[in-house]
Parts: structure tokens; sequence; C-alpha cells
């Protein structure tokens, strides 16, 4: 291809990325709007305080060190691993088929350390009721679902790259993204059986404010699992017709009043309502092409992503390259999670709920309301508890100002 | 494959012919001997504390408990093999040496490490497993284990054909000689420890099968893939299943083809052959018969574990039409192996994982069971018109 006419096509591309980028990055949180500055101390006790500090920051150190753990594996495996291609009679796809199990397998004993240590502190504070033998048995036969799932991409990239050499990324990106719009889209039939249908009253109040967001059809159904947990969580799956609601039912234990299981109910259908979903996706998609591209490029010195023995570095690869880019994701998902509390604002009316469930993270999961700067950067996936808080006083101001305005 | 010579070996020279009188009362007829033994192994249990006791001080069991023990553990073998009708002859009641034609010859005693003895009945608990899983005791799944299985698809035989099978008692020999070891290991009659190696005793030559196993003798095995094998094998299974629906289809037309032109088709036979293969492979992995990972094609001389599959035959169409309901008793003893064949499995696994090699034995043990449920499989699926062989390989 002509230098300038490939010139010219990396910076259409680069303007297009850009520019979708941009697209995805808009909320409609109206802009300029004002977050009051909060002092914890108005709505926590010290005591409270300190224990979510302590328990946080405990959390915050193991993940950074089974992080640490992960890289330091896999960049020994990326420099050693290769050598475990003489344990496979299998062709080149199945041996790297075989590598990239080993290497998951290779994280997975060595940052057990690290999900022993969590699940103590978490059962210390009351908020797993998981035993040791039944969390790693799980996690065992959740190892085994990241052993298929490593398997399913390796046929895809390695297949690829027969034909294709080094350009294998270009089909293989558009196919990583498929794949990942396929499983959100089937991920709620996965989980038909751990779920139920909620009470009657509970379902025509999640249809009232599904209603005010225009997403009525899609159903609320409510997953039991305070057997392992005591953790309130929810969350919105599926695309399309196969949209859900899920909450759990330790939402439902009557520690949260019924307004705040609304706002978390709202929240959800925020997130359907703003298709936050196809926007994941979609940002995905936007770091799918140029990782990709950067795996085919390292691994080129190792007779690229054709040969198993560039597994162990293409791994490695991924995994630094997730690592790096997980400050801006984290940023993109905590956007979306604002948006969904400005929506479930606009569809409750209710802020003291609002910031009475925020505040009730503070008090039952221990969710430290100002986590340290650091750890909000690398690992926060939603606002701070106070930020939420602040989001919540911010709307009651604003209604309150159209009220005097009007 | 040839392993040392067992200090415990069982002695077989059965002409295979059997009475149809006893064998439809074997059971009843059985009964004093039932009655015997019990009463025998409560003295044996008494005795076997003593002579633990007196083996640990003199380093070898004394010459007197020998004698009784090997007696008891030779009269057990008797009343099994004529209770499971590997034997025809009604066995004596005092465990005579030569005197029955499935019999048991014990070498003298021996000095033995008293660290061994110490430690014999949690040494012994393994092999236990092993013996549970051939006699249908906890464990043995497939209802009465491979004793058990064999002697119920043999009672049949026997009564219409006045004759044992050679392959049912090949399996019974082979299984009662490892439980005879099992008790003989546990009593002190021997340090070795029992046997899972099928190659002994020779009963017969080889039988010249249209479907055989080679399986290279490496022990060597990865204990990092070890660890994992049962996840390294998911992908594996997945691509099994959606084969297998493949191979379901495509066998139900290769019984059309075969009934119509009397042998199967060839294209159906190769894809039919790849996957049996295939599935051959994938068990010797998980079952860590082998200790490379697999290709996923079936392709034949790609594993150390390999199954040899003729072209194919003609086939007769009675027995094309009926091959589900013939292929019954096959799988019966098949799901009976298979309970030996996992709980060897597991020992190898923990085998394998610290010492980085697994036992002979539990290799020849796992080359017999894929050997035999290779030709299960292709006898199900048409591609040889030969039932499969039960006996383990000579």
């Amino acid at each position: 291809m002509p230098r300038p006419l490939s010139g010219f096509l990396a910076v259409l591309a680069a303007g297009g990325w850009l520019a979708a980028a941009w697209y995805l990055w808009q909320t409609s949180v109206p802009t300029g709007l004002d977050l009051p500055d909060l002092e914890p101390s108005r709505f926590f006790s010290r005591a409270t305080l300190e224990e979510a500090d302590d328990y946080g920051l405990v959390l915050d150190v193991l993940a950074v060190g089974a992080a640490a753990a992960l890289v330091a594996v896999l960049a020994v495996y990326a420099a050693k691993g290769a050598a475990f291609a003489r344990e496979s009679a299998a062709g080149r796809i199945g041996t790297g088929m075989l590598l990239g199990m080993l290497g998951l397998g290779l994280v997975w004993l060595f940052q057990i350390g690290f999900g022993v240590a969590q699940l103590w502190w978490q059962r210390r504070h009351g908020l797993s009721r998981q035993g040791y033998v039944e969390w790693l048995l799980g996690d065992w036969w959740a190892l085994g679902a990241e052993f298929l799932f490593v398997c399913l991409a390796l046929v895809i990239v390695m297949g690829l790259a027969g034909p294709l050499g080094d350009r294998w990324w270009l089909a293989a990106a558009p196919a990583f993204v498929g794949l990942t719009l396929l499983f959100a889209f089937l991920l709620p039939y996965l989980l038909a059986e751990a779920t139920a249908r909620p009470d009657p009253q509970l379902a025509a109040d999640a249809r009232r404010v599904a209603a005010t967001q225009g997403v009525e059809k899609v159903p609320l159904r409510v997953q039991e699992v305070s057997g392992h947990t005591s953790l309130p969580n929810a969350y919105a799956a599926g695309l399309g017709p196969s949209r859900k609601v899920v909450l759990w039912d330790t939402l439902l234990d009557d520690r949260f009043s019924d307004e705040e299981v609304l706002v978390v109910v709202a929240h959800e259908y925020g997130h359907h309502a703003q298709q936050h979903i196809w926007k994941l996706a979609g940002w995905f998609a936007l770091f799918a092409f140029p990782g990709t591209a950067i795996v085919a490029l390292a691994t080129r010195r190792r007779g690229g992503m054709r040969r198993p023995e560039a597994v162990p570095l293409g791994l490695f690869l991924v995994v630094v390259l997730q690592l790096l880019a997980q400050p801006v994701s984290n940023e993109f998902s905590r956007r979306l999670e604002a948006e969904a509390d400005w929506r479930a604002l606009e569809a409750t009316r209710d802020p003291e709920a609002a910031a009475g469930l925020f505040e009730e993270f503070t008090r039952l999961a221990l969710e430290d309301p100002e986590p340290p700067g650091w750890a909000y950067f690398f690992q926060a996936t939603h606002p701070s508890v106070m930020e939420r808080i602040a989001m919540a006083e911010a709307w009651r101001a604003r209604r309150e100002g159209r009220s005097r305005a009007g | 494959m040839e392993p040392e010579q067992h200090p415990i070996r069982l002695v077989v020279a059965d002409d295979l012919r059997r009475s149809r009188l006893t064998v439809l009362f074997r059971l009843l007829l059985s009964l004093p001997h039932l009655v015997w033994l019990w009463l025998w192994t409560l003295v044996v249990l008494l005795a076997a504390v003593v002579a633990w006791i007196a083996a640990l001080f003199a380093g070898r069991l004394p010459d007197p408990f020998h004698r009784f023990l090997s007696a008891y553990v030779r009269y057990g073998t008797h009343v099994a093999a004529y209770l499971s009708l590997a034997a025809n002859p009604f066995p004596g009641f005092v465990g005579r040496p030569g005197s029955f034609p499935v019999d048991l010859e014990v070498a003298e005693p021996e000095r033995q490490n008293r660290w061994s003895i110490f430690f014999r009945p949690i040494l012994g608990i393994p092999a236990l497993l092993l013996a549970a899983a051939f006699s249908g005791g906890n464990g043995g799944g497939g209802g009465g284990g491979a004793i058990g299985t064999s002697a119920f698809l043999g009672w049949f035989a026997s009564l219409v054909r006045g004759r044992m099978p050679g392959g049912l008692r090949g399996l019974l020999a082979y299984s009662i000689r490892y439980v005879a070891q099992t008790y003989g290991y546990l009593l002190l009659l021997t340090s070795r420890y029992p046997d899972a190696h099928p190659a002994a005793p020779v009963l017969e030559r080889p039988l010249d099968h249209p479907i055989r196993l080679e399986a290279r003798e490496d022990l060597r095995r990865s204990r990092l893939t070890v660890l994992f094998r049962l996840l390294l094998y998911l992908p594996h299974l997945v691509w099994l299943l959606l084969w297998g629906i493949a191979a379901f289809l495509a066998a139900i037309a290769n019984w059309f083809a075969a009934l119509v032109r009397g042998r199967p088709a060839p294209p159906l036979h190769r894809f039919l052959a790849a996957y049996v293969r295939y599935l051959t492979h994938t068990s010797a992995f998980v079952y860590l018969v082998a200790n490379p990972f697999p290709g996923f094609t079936g392709r034949p001389g790609t594993y150390p574990v390999e199954l040899l599959i003729a072209e194919p035959e003609r086939q007769n169409r009675w027995v094309t039409g009926f091959r589900l309901l013939l292929a019954l008793p096959a799988i019966l003893l098949l799901s009976a192996l298979n309970a030996a064949f996992g709980i060897s499995a597991a020992l190898a696994w923990f085998h394998s994982l610290v010492l980085g090699r697994t036992r002979p034995g539990l290799l020849g043990l796992g080359a017999y069971s894929l050997r035999y449920a290779g030709q299960v499989y292709a006898y199900l699926l048409l591609l040889t018109v030969r039932y499969p062989h039960s006996a383990p390989p000579a």
C-alpha cells in the first residue's frame, strides 16, 4: 500500500476511534452539575468510618498483591512457558490451547493465597458465609470456565493467524466483539435457573419505575445468594429480548426499606434505558482492535500467534494491556454508573431514599465512603459512596431550585 | 510391560467347561462355604492383630501365622472363584494348595521393613479401594464390580452353553488375583504391593482382534498437567460432545448402510473410527494412562496410546440388526470395569502428582480398560463384527 494512503487510513482510523470514544463518553447527567463537597463524618459515625477504612484498605492491598502476582507469574511464564509444549501431542492450535490453559492454571495457583485471605477478611467482617472448601471448589470450576474461554479465544486467534499471518487481529477483534455481544445476550438465559420472580408488590413497583424509563418490558428477577454472602448487589443483564434486571435476595432481607430497594431497581433499569451494555461492548471494541494489533506485533519475534510458542507471551501481553487500560475503563464505568444513579433519581424522585441506600452500603457492606485516590483510580468501577450521596443532594437542590423558579 | 513375578500368584488350570446343574444352583451351593468363610474371617481378624504385633518384633511374619493366613487367603480365592464361576468344581474347606483349578501360590515368608509393617493398614488403603472396585464393595460401582458383573453374565452363558466364556474367566482371574494380593499384603504375607498390571496370569494365547490397543510404557507425568488434568480435559469434553452428536447420526446412517450392503460404508467407517480413536486418546489423557495433551482430530499415530482399528469388513445382517441388544452385556461389563479404572486413575493422580510418574500396574490396568472400551464402542458403532474380548492382555 502506498505510504500516503496508509498514513491517511491511519489518521482516519485514529479519528474514527476518537470520535467513537467521545460518543461513548457522553452521558445524560447534566453537564456542569455541581456536586456538593460533603464530609463523611456528617453521615457516618467515627467507628463506622474507621471500620470501612480498615476493611477497604486490606482488600485494596490484597487486590494489588493479586495483580502483582498475576503479572509476575505471567512474565516468568512468557519467558519459560513455551517449554510445556513438550507435554502436548496435539497440533499447533491444540498445543496453544494447552499452553494458554497452563498459564491460567499457574496464575490460579499463585493467587489462591490472596483469594483465601480475602475470604477470611470478608468472613471476619460477616460479609461472606462461604466455607473455605466450598470457595476453593467454586474457584476451581470457575477456573474451568476460564480454561474454556481461553481455548475459544485461542482457536479464533490461532485459527485466523494460520491463513492471515500477522493480520489475524483484523478479523479476530470483530470476532471477539461478536462473542462479547453473544455472551451478553445469552447471560440471562444461563442464569435463568438461579433466579426467581419477585413478590407481586415489588414486581408492580418495578414495572412502574421501568415504565418511567421506557423499559417496562424488561422483567425483574431475584437471585438467591444469601447462603454465600450478606453483600447487597443487583445487575442489569442481556440485550434486546433477553434483557433482565436481577436483584440479589440480600437486598430483600429487610435491611433496606422498600424505597431504597426501588432506587436500586430504578438504577438497574437506568442501565437498560441508557443502553449501557451496548456501550460497554462498544468500549470493549475500541480497545479490542489496538489491543489485538499490539499482541500481533509483539509476538512476531516468536513466529506470531500462529505458533503455540507465542501463546505464553500473548497471554502476558493481554493481561498487561488490560491492567494498563483499567484506569480509563474504570472511569468509563463510573460515568455509566453515575448516569444510572441519575436516571434512578429521575425515576423515583426520592433523593432521601437514594442517599439512605448509599449510606447503607457503607454501614452494611463496609464500602469506604471516600477510598484512597490510588484505589479509586485503579479499582473503583462505581462512584464513591460520598459522590453518590452528593449526586442525590445535587438532584434535590436542582429540584428545589426549579420549584423556586417555577 | 512384563511385570516381575509377584510372591502371591494365581494359577489357573481350568478348561472352561461348566456343569449346568451346579451353575444353576451355584449361589445356594456356595452357602456352606460362605458361612465357613465368615467364621474363618472372625478368627483371622484376631489372628491378624497378633500377627501384626509379632511381625513388628520379629521383622517377618512368623511361620505359623504365615501358614494360617495363607490358607485363609487361598480358601477365600477358591470360594470367590467357585461363586463367580471362574472355576467349576466344588472347593474343599481348608484352602489346601493345589487342590483347586483356580489356586493361589504364596511364597515363603520374607523379611519385611518394620515401618512398612507398622503402617500396613494405612498403606493398604489404595489397594483396598481398587480391590473393592473389582469385588463390588464400596466404590465398586457397576452393581457387583468386575467380579460380580462377570459372574452374573457368566451364569447365563454357562447355563446355556455349558461353558464359561474365556474373556469373562480371564477378567475374573485377573480381578480375583488382585483381591487376593491385596489381602495377602494387608495380612503381611508379603511386603510387595498388589500388582494391578493385567499381564498375568497368562491364560490363553492373544486373540487376533480387529480392534487392538498399543500403549507406549512411558511412566513420566508432568506434575503441572496432572494437577489440572480434569480442567485441561474440558475443551476435549466439549469437542467430544459436539463430535458425539455427529457420530450418533453417522452411526444410525452406518447401521442402515450395513443392513442394506452387508458391510459398513467406508466414509462413515473412517469418520466413526476417528471418533473412537479420539475418545481413546482423550480418555487416556484424563485417566492418566498417557501424559501428553491429545490433539482434536483422532488422527492415527499421533498419540502414545493408540487404538488400531481394522478396515471395514463384511458383517452378518442379523448381528447388525440386533447390535444394540447384543452389545448390552459388554456395556454392562464396561461400566463395571470403568469403576476400577476410575479408582486407578484417582490413585495415579496422587502418585503422579507426588512422584512425577505413574505406576506400571495402574498404567496396565488403564490400557486394558481402554482397549476393552475401544472394542465395545467399535462393536456398537459397527466398526467390527467381533465381540469385545474382556480378558486382560496376555
